[in-house]
This record gives structure tokens, C-alpha cells and sequence, in this order.
């Protein structure tokens, strides 16, 4: 932008070039903004824990924070077509200018650049901090996951043993994750939480789901024949019907 | 050119033909099978039987020791030990016998042998991308079929595995070498003023590496495929079918290929630039293809090894990745993806940096911020070794680790936001000559930021617990390789065209697979942002109704992108057999490429050039 300056006394922001850019931008931030959003929100599940409205407005917040970068790199796109083109098997004549830098213009950029980064980071450290946090939550229920081709199983602490997994509302959760034979990813999706199910180790993940309902488990990590069936249900039930499954479940264990 | 070639037979009077002259591939395909199938036979005779109970190990060596057999019999056989042989014995190739070696004076055959000339390597790179692009296409367009319903099941899911892992391979290969190899041989050379490569015959033994590493591959489908995805994870790829060692061997030569073509294009550059060109008169392009080669050249010995242990694991019961042993599979992630990270940017950076070197050629205008330009490469290759555990976010190995990757993910942003300021700079005030490439800039520019903005989110830790494995993360790699790699080297393809075969591309044609390929691909990638998003895993054979309508546009997508590239291929063919013919300098561009007549004489140069300016000094000067 700065390398429009001309030797004459010109301003540069007077050059018909910047003043079009300049209000392809104002049209297409917001346009960029709200596409990038809506695009994304709306195809997103409907969370059904805190971690997952982060998620969510992380997605928000980074795609209207990149949106003004975009429509400038848009807008300039934009102005370029529609200023000089010229068709067929001949070159045009060159450019009115010989202009190969401007130290003004890169400086701002990487400048703009590196702000956007540091923000973007700072903002990710957040979110992490707090999801890093739940690990330690006092008054959590622990769940075992065990992968296997191709199944979940979840043993929780009373000796209860089960093919589907059921959760309180409003009560954390740790998963203690692993596997019995190759790799797999145990990711439920509307909780927004994923982690890997890795033979000889435990791997952990917390969460606290906010929702009662039915939610879906997958696999995300390529485990061989039937990966693709490997999912079930998650059922987010109230504290009392998960009291009583969990004493259900726990018998019919100490049964057979 | 006149005097005919002075026969190395005659000259020593004797009357037989000589080895060297007799090796092609006729004679490298026969060796490979006759030395495979022997020692086949040997091993199944002679390795005593499994004393442990473990599926496949004896198996595992005799495929593994049959495949490396083909490997070394083929390389023979197409005359890649001649030179060794020679030196060593201290007959080195006379003068006659290494312009027989470059393809003196022997029309299409030279093709089809160990030729050295560069020209020759890089239309043999050229052939041999398509082809892995039209299978890689035809196993997508069957991805695709299967997924046309959510219950699947068009093929059977072993086939299917096999098939998504055999498409994401030969496109990672395909699209390594769709730049550097074309254009990277052929022009380049010519680009910095030199008659050839610094060493033509290492150049010939990285092309025919790669053909000797097409085998195994082809031969793993038939004992099982490659049902692990490109990845090859272990332990999955422990307990995978026969089939895997094809995919090792593959990787193994293939990596032998990269080193080999990176230690090559790097010497070329640093030593065989014309007199008078500088670092700060070096086109762009050259930056762009030299970063690329010498960040494989870390990379892929990293890869060979993680494969030679997989390799191990399986034929001679070592426990690198396996637990129960004492290894661990996060060993065989970090070392993949230590190769993994780099290699994306080895397929993206000659692929901009080509479109920046024919951005100045179609705006009419000087490249601007060469100086940023470069930085932005180099900064891209030196952060991409630093930031492989972002693939590893959620797989548990280091979450101590996840905020320093996370910080280096990120600053990645800041050169590749350089490269897009060079490019927006460049068409800034240009005048702006529509052809296919310039459409292409724009193209790039278009998808190159989706795919950057979605990456942003990918390397936020958080937000990848959602979306890791997803289709998503397809949908965005897809936008980086395809929509800016890929867009880059089609725009390659049509801008050196008239170099390479003395023909111009059609326009008509070039055009309408322009719009094609780039509109299906929107509509494709476009789709699978949104079934990802949805939470639709990645590698799945069939997949919830929920995720319907998603995929119908991805398949839709994808027929597009299909015919795109099938009307490409026609202007490949018709251009090349009876396009208009072309002119030494159609673009009216400044690099050296287009100061040599067509067709290019064997040394390219009678005279070598002397070089006095940078190659972008369009435009008028200020008053």
C-alpha cells in the first residue's frame, strides 16, 4: 500500500486502486466473517459440554480475526481483476511502474502477521490451561476406556463393566484410555474431547458433560478392517438414573 | 549435431554390441523378475520355518528378500551400475560414451533408457507424474463410489483400506515430484545457465528409483494390500497383510530417489550458476525448488529408516514399535512425522515459488519484495522441521509438549503470510495478461488461504480435540496440496509447455480444465470441510445418514474435478502431437530458459550465458 508512494506529491491512499481495495474490504470482512462463521457453527454438533462451546468459540473468534486478513488479500485480488486486463496471444504493454519493494508495506505485514499469531496463541493457551485443569478436578468420576477392534468397552470403579457408556450430568469425568491391540482414537464428538487408545499406555481425558441426551462415540484413528463401525453411544443421564444403572450394571457383574 | 556418432564398438573393433548399449527397460524389467523370482524360489526352500508363533514372519522375509531382489535386478539391468562398475574397475566412460549416455542422436528410444540428459529426465518425470496422478485419480474416483451411500459396502472394506492408503501414498509421491521433477529437471538447468546437472547420471538413477519402486507397490495389492492408510501406523502396520512390505520397500527406494534428486538439484544450484548470477539475481523458482530438495534431504532418511525398522519388526520379530517388546508406537509417529511435516512443505513451496516466478511475466511487472520472497522460504523450511507433534496433539505422547508446538505451528503463519504478500504485491498495479497461469495466482491465492486459515485451527490444541482424524483435516490438506500445489503445477505445466515440447498448450483448453478442476475441487473440499465438521471420521468405508448430503456434494465434486483433468489430459496430448508450434519466447518473460531455440541443442548453450540483471526488470521507468 505504501508502495503506491509516487515521487510526485501524490498521496498515496488518493490512487484509485487503494480507494476501490479499500471498499472491496469493508464489503468483504464482514461477508468473509459471517460465511467463515456460519459456515462452521452450523454444521458443528450442538455442544454438550463446556469443552465444546470452547471449541465453538474458538472457531468464532479465529475466523473473525482472520477474516480482515482475508478480504484485504481478497480485495487486492479483486482489484487487480478488475482494473487492467488485457486478452490474447500478445503481452500488454508493461506496467506504468518499476516498483519492487517497499520496505513500509512488508514491515506492516509481518508486523500484522506476527500480532495475529501471538493472539491466536495466546488465546489457544486459554482454552488449554483450562481443558489441562479438568484433569485434576476433585469429586470425578473415573472411567476406564479400553479400545479394541473393534469395540469400546468402559469399566468404572465399582466393577461395573459395560459395551455403552453412561454419564451423570454436571459431574466431571476423567477417562483413563487405552488399548488392547493396535491404535485407536476414542473421541466423543458432541463433548468435543479426542484421545488416543494406545497399546501399553493410559492416556487421559476429562470432561464434564452438560447435557442430558444421546451422544456418539467414535474411532478417529485408522484401526483396520471395521473401523468404521467402531462406535457406540454415550447416554448423559441424571445423577439419580445414573446412580441406579451403575448399581444395575455392578450387580448383574458380580453375578456372572 | 551433424557428425554422427562415433561408435564405442567400432572404435575398439570389436564386433559385438557393447553392455552398455544394450541395457533399457526391456532388459531392467527382465532382470528384476528373473532375480526376484530366483531368489523367491531360493527362500522358500531354504529359510527354515518359524520356531515362535507370530503370522507372516517367514513370509514377511521372503517378500521383503523377493522385493529387494526385483530392486537390485532392475537397477541393473537398466545400466545404473555401468558407471560404478567402470570407475571402479578404472575404465571410466570415455567422452563417446557418455554422449551416448545422454541420448546423442537416438530419437524416442533414449526414453526408455538410463539417460542422463537432463531434458530427457524431466519429460520422464513429466510421464511418469501423470500416471500417478491418473491412478491416483481413478482410486479417489473409487473412494468416492463407495461413499456414494452411507452404508458403503461397494467394496470390500480390506479393499477399501487399501485403497484409500494406496491413493494417499501416490499422491504424496506424485505430488513431491510434480514440480521439481518436470520442471525442476528440465528447466531449471537451463534456468541458472548450465549445460546439464552436476551429476547427469545420479539424476537418471533418481528417475529410474522411482520406477523400481512403482513395483512393489503394484505387487502389494496382490498379497493384501495396504489397508493402513499412507501413514503405515504401527502397531497396525505390524499386524497388516504381506502387502505392507510392498508399501516399506516403496518407501525405502523412493526415499533413496528424493535423496539422491535433493543432493543433486542443491550441488546444480550452489555450483553451475551462469557467471554473473548472483544470489540476489537467482529467479525466484530456483529459491522455491532448492528449499524443497534440501528439506528432503533431512526428512526422507528419516522416513527410510522408520521404514527399514517397520520392516524389522515384522520380518525379524524386533520390537521397535511394539510395546509388549519394550518399543512404543509413538517412536514410529514422531519419526514419520518428522518426515511428514517437512514433506508438505517440499510439495507446496516449488509450487508457489513457480507461480511467483510467473507472476512478474503476467502482471507486466518487477516480482515484488524478491527479498521477502526469500525470506519467506526460508522461514517456512526452517519452522516446518520444528513443528511434526502437532500431528501427535491428542495421541498423548508429550501434552507438555502440546504449547511449544502449538507456538511453532503458528508462527509458520508469518512466512507463509509473506509469500501471499508477494504474490498480492506482484499483481498489485500490474497489467494483467489472462492466461491460465495468471488464473491460477489467483486460484492459489484462493485456496492457499483456506487451507492456511483452517490449518490455523488445526494447530490450536483445543480445537483439534475436535477436529483431529476428522474429515476436516482431509478437507484442509487437500486444500494446501491440491488447491495450492496442485494449482501451481498445472500453472507449471501450461507456462513451460512450449519449452519443453517446442508446442504451445491450447488455450480453449487450458481454460475449461482450469474452471473445471477448480470449481469441483471448491465443491468437493468444500463438502468434506463440512462432514468433518459434523464429525464424520476420516478412512471410514460407510458412515451415519447424517452425513449424507455432505458427501453427495464431495462425490458430485469430485466427478467434476475428473473431467477437468480428463480435458486437461486431451490438451496434454493434442497440444503436444500437433499444437501450434512455438515461438523461442512466447511469454516475452526474462529468465534464461527462453534464450535457447527450439528444439533445445543436447548442452543447451553453445556459449554460456553471462548474467547482468535480475529476470524481473519489466515495467517503465519512473520519470
Amino acid at each position: 500500500m505504501t508502495d503506491l508512494m509516487p515521487p510526485t506529491k501524490n498521496k498515496w491512499w488518493k490512487h484509485p486502486d487503494v480507494k476501490k481495495t479499500f471498499i472491496y474490504w469493508l464489503i468483504l470482512t464482514p461477508a468473509v466473517a459471517i460465511f467463515g462463521t456460519q459456515f462452521h457453527v452450523l454444521a458443528m454438533p450442538d455442544p454438550a459440554s463446556e469443552v465444546m462451546s470452547g471449541v465453538i468459540t474458538l472457531m468464532r473468534v479465529f475466523t473473525w480475526a482472520a477474516s480482515p486478513v482475508a478480504a484485504l488479500v481478497f480485495a487486492m485480488c479483486a482489484t487487480a481483476l478488475t482494473s487492467q486486463r488485457h486478452y490474447g496471444d500478445n503481452p500488454p504493454a508493461e506496467a506504468d511502474h518499476q516498483i519492487s519493494n517497499s520496505p513500509r508495506a512488508n514491515a506492516l505485514w509481518i508486523v500484522i502477521s506476527a500480532v495475529m499469531c501471538l493472539f491466536a496463541l495466546v488465546v489457544g493457551l486459554i482454552v488449554l490451561q483450562k481443558d489441562g485443569d479438568a484433569l485434576h478436578e476433585a469429586g470425578a468420576i473415573n472411567v476406564n476406556v479400553t479400545g479394541q477392534q473393534w469395540a469400546w468397552n468402559y469399566d468404572y470403579t465399582n466393577g461395573a463393566r459395560s459395551e455403552v457408556l453412561y454419564l451423570p450430568v454436571d459431574v466431571p469425568v476423567i477417562f483413563h484410555i487405552t488399548s488392547k491391540d493396535v491404535k485407536h482414537s476414542f473421541w466423543v464428538v458432541e463433548m468435543g474431547i479426542k484421545m488416543d487408545a494406545n497399546p501399553g499406555y493410559t492416556t487421559e481425558a476429562a470432561v464434564t458433560p452438560n447435557k442430558i441426551g444421546v451422544f456418539n462415540v467414535r474411532c478417529a484413528e485408522l484401526c483396520g478392517l471395521l473401523h468404521a463401525y467402531m462406535q457406540n453411544k454415550v447416554h448423559v443421564v441424571s445423577k439419580a438414573d445414573y446412580e441406579k444403572w451403575l448399581a444395575d450394571r455392578s450387580a448383574l457383574e458380580a453375578r456372572s | 549435431m551433424t557428425t554422427t556418432m562415433n561408435h564405442p564398438a567400432a572404435a575398439t573393433g570389436k564386433s559385438r554390441t557393447p553392455i552398455i548399449e544394450r541395457l533399457n527397460i526391456v532388459t531392467a524389467f527382465a532382470l528384476g523378475a528373473i532375480s526376484a523370482f530366483v531368489v523367491w524360489r531360493l527362500a522358500l526352500q531354504f529359510l527354515p520355518p518359524d520356531s515362535e508363533v507370530r503370522l507372516f514372519t517367514r513370509e514377511d522375509k521372503i517378500t521383503l528378500l523377493s522385493m529387494i531382489a526385483w530392486f537390485v535386478g532392475f537397477m541393473t539391468g537398466i545400466g545404473a551400475l555401468v558407471g560404478p562398475f567402470r570407475w571402479v574397475t578404472g575404465k571410466d566412460l570415455s567422452h563417446d560414451e557418455n554422449m551416448f549416455l545422454a541420448g546423442k542422436d537416438m530419437g524416442i528410444k533414449r526414453y526408455f533408457r538410463y539417460t542422463t540428459d537432463h531434458k530427457v529426465v524431466g519429460i520422464q518425470y513429466l510421464v511418469i507424474t501423470m500416471v500417478i496422478f491418473g491412478i491416483g485419480g481413478i482410486l479417489a474416483m473409487l473412494i468416492r463410489a463407495n461413499l456414494g451411500t452411507p452404508e458403503g459396502g461397494l467394496i470390500h472394506p480390506q479393499a477399501y483400506n487399501s485403497i484409500v492408503g494406496t491413493h494417499g501414498i501416490i499422491m504424496i509421491v506424485g505430488t513431491i515430484i510434480m514440480v521439481t521433477g518436470p520442471i525442476g529437471n528440465f528447466i531449471m538447468p537451463i534456468m541458472i545457465g548450465a549445460r546439464d546437472m552436476a551429476f547427469p547420471r545420479l539424476n537418471a538413477l533418481s528417475f529410474w528409483l522411482i520406477v523400481a519402486a512403482a513395483i512393489p507397490l503394484i505387487w502389494a495389492q496382490f498379497i493384501g494390500g495396504i489397508s493402513t492408510g499412507w501413514s503405515a501406523y504401527n502397531p497396525l502396520a505390524g499386524q497388516a497383510p504381506l502387502g505392507m512390505n510392498g508399501y516399506i520397500m516403496f518407501i525405502c527406494i523412493f526415499a533413496l530417489s528424493t535423496m539422491v534428486a535433493g543432493a543433486n538439484i542443491t550441488t546444480t544450484v550452489v555450483r553451475m550458476r551462469a557467471k554473473g548470477m548472483t544470489w540476489n539475481r537467482t529467479p525466484i523458482f530456483i529459491y522455491g525448488v532448492v528449499a524443497s530438495v534440501a528439506l528432503a534431504l533431512p526428512a526422507f532418511p528419516v522416513f527410510f529408516l522408520s521404514q527399514v525398522m517397520s520392516g524389522m519388526d515384522r520380518a525379524l520379530d524386533t520390537s521397535f514399535y511394539n510395546t509388549a517388546g519394550g518399543g512404543s508406537g509413538w517412536l514410529y509417529e514422531n519419526l514419520f512425522w518428522i518426515m511428514g511435516h517437512p514433506e508438505v512443505y517440499v510439495i507446496l513451496i516449488p509450487a508457489v515459488a513457480a507461480l511467483m516466478e510467473m507472476a512478474p511475466v503476467f502482471t507486466r511487472r518487477p516480482l515484488f519484495s524478491f527479498n521477502v520472497a526469500v525470506m519467506g522460504i526460508a522461514g517456512i523450511s526452517g519452522l516446518s522441521i520444528l513443528v511434526w507433534a502437532h500431528h501427535m496433539y491428542i495421541s498423548g505422547w508429550a501434552p507438555l509438549l502440546n504449547a511449544p508446538f502449538m507456538l511453532t505451528t503458528e508462527l509458520i503463519s508469518i512466512p507463509t503470510g509473506m509469500l501471499f504478500l508477494v504474490l498480492v504485491g506482484t499483481l498489485w498495479r500490474g497489467r494483467l495478461w489472462m492466461t491460465m497461469p495468471t488464473l491460477s495466482i489467483f486460484a492459489l491465492l484462493w485456496n492457499f488461504m483456506i487451507g492456511g486459515i483452517t490449518g490455523i485451527y488445526l494447530s490450536d490444541v483445543p480445537a483439534d480435540a475436535f477436529l483431529h482424524g476428522s474429515m476436516y483435516v482431509t478437507a484442509h490438506f487437500h486444500y494446501t496440496l491440491m488447491g495450492a500445489g496442485l494449482t501451481g503445477a498445472l500453472a507449471s505445466l501450461v507456462y513451460w509447455f512450449p519449452k519443453m515440447t517446442g508446442r504451445m498448450f491450447d488455450k480453449k483448453l487450458s481454460w475449461i480444465s482450469f474452471w473445471m478442476v477448480q470449481v469441483g475441487f471448491n465443491v468437493t473440499f468444500g463438502g468434506m470441510f463440512i462432514v468433518g465438521l459434523q464429525g464424520q471420521p476420516r478412512r471410514v468405508e460407510a458412515y451415519a445418514a447424517l452425513f449424507n448430503k455432505g458427501n453427495l456434494i464431495t462425490s458430485i465434486g469430485a466427478a467434476v474435478i475428473m473431467s477437468g483433468m480428463l480435458v486437461l489430459l486431451y490438451g496434454v496430448i493434442s497440444s503436444w502431437r500437433h499444437g501450434v508450434v512455438a515461438p523461442m519466447n512466447p511469454w516475452h518473460a526474462k529468465t534464461l530458459e527462453w534464450t535457447v531455440a527450439n528444439p533445445i541443442p543436447l548442452e543447451n548453450f553453445a556459449v554460456l550465458p553471462v548474467v547482468t540483471s535480475d529476470p524481473y526488470g519489466y515495467g517503465k521507468e519512473k520519470k
